[in-house]
């Protein structure tokens, strides 16, 4: 690989991890206070595979950048880069306490997880297609357990309001979430990726109206050009609760 | 509704009983059976009955035979019986 094919395709992994490591993030808080005992196990247990999917994207990072993949390396990658250097979404930044939009979000962004993961699942990066092998069988675990409680659900007139509801306030997020890496054009061009992510749009919107008989626009809501060199409000709060046991004791040793 | 779960490994083992949870649904019972109660490879194969279709025989049913002395025998009386008609023959 050239020096800027390596730098593109790292980029383009980084926007993929961070958004798996934050989504991990955000389903894993949410344990001991799911709203029974059996999907706590289960909510958290789908937190853990998105954090071992950011593990297995950071170490392909590291293996591009020359850097052997130890734990201590990853932390580095995965809590210790500034804002700035982030490539995660809104979407997964957002912090919500509301269970009706974490699980709408879950449905969401394990739509288009799925799809991330089949577009990559020719990629001319060879390791990334063995990733991508074993993070998409997990996928269909997390899709079926997010269909079969949205099913449940939205049987129930009160609980689909509820999920309508979270559903508003989530969309002027999803374009955070489709927002290409800054590099994926150039990841496209290597055969990194074989799918662009404007694809997902129209995927999604029609996903989402089988789903929720929903209409949804993305195209009409406003985003920075660059979304994915921004952080949104959340991300600061969300990071430092990341950082918090690592920096009580920044030696030692895990 | 309240579902039992049975798990089997690979191999020769019979399918256990290993608890139960409740769900509003087979999927949902399924769904979250799996990290509920495999999520650590404690088994390789699932069963889920539901608690009312298992057909149950109650202790008032069953206990009766209890008081049976006869049909525990250990086969030693029929043993020692064999061996005597054995010998009484030879």
């Amino acid at each position: 690989m050239t020096d800027s094919t390596t730098h593109s395709t790292i980029d383009f992994l980084l926007t993929f991890a961070d958004d798996e490591h934050l989504m991990g993030q955000q389903h894993t808080e949410w344990i001991g206070i799911t709203p029974f005992l059996e999907e706590d196990l289960a909510f958290s247990s789908i937190g853990q595979d998105e954090l071992g999917h950011a593990v297995m994207l950071y170490e392909l990072v590291l293996e591009l950048q020359g850097i052997e993949a130890t734990d201590t390396a990853i932390d580095e990658l995965a809590y210790r880069r500034t804002d700035e250097e982030y490539r995660s979404s809104a979407f997964v930044e957002y912090s919500t306490e509301d269970w009706a939009q974490a699980l709408v979000r879950h449905w969401i962004y394990d739509t288009v997880e799925e799809q991330r993961w089949n577009m990559v699942a020719e990629s001319s990066l060879q390791p990334l297609r063995e990733v991508s092998v074993r993070a998409g069988r997990e996928e269909v675990y997390h899709r079926r357990h997010a269909n079969a409680l949205l099913d449940s659900l939205l049987t129930s007139d009160a609980a689909r309001q509820k999920l309508l509801d979270a559903l508003e306030v989530l969309t002027p997020l999803v374009p955070s979430l489709l927002a290409p890496a800054p590099s994926e054009q150039a990841a496209l061009n290597d055969g990194v990726v074989g799918g662009s992510s404007a694809a997902l749009d129209s995927l999604l919107v029609e996903a989402i109206q089988d789903r929720f008989g929903v209409e949804v626009s993305f195209a009409t809501i406003d985003q920075p050009p660059q979304a994915r060199l921004t952080r949104s409000e959340h991300f600061a709060p969300l990071i430092g609760r990341m950082r918090e046991v690592l920096d009580y004791d920044p030696e030692a040793s895990w | 509704m309240i579902y039992e779960v049975f798990l089997k490994k690979d191999g020769r083992d019979e399918y256990r009983h290993a608890g139960a949870l409740e769900a509003a649904n087979d999927e949902l019972a399924l769904v979250l059976a799996r990290e509920s109660y495999l999520r650590r490879a404690e088994g390789s194969r699932l069963w889920l009955a539901r608690r009312d279709h298992i057909i149950e025989g109650g202790t008032d049913f069953v206990a009766p035979n209890a008081d049976k002395p006869h049909r525990h025998h250990d086969g030693q009386a029929v043993a020692a019986h064999r061996k005597q008609v054995r010998e009484d023959r030879s």
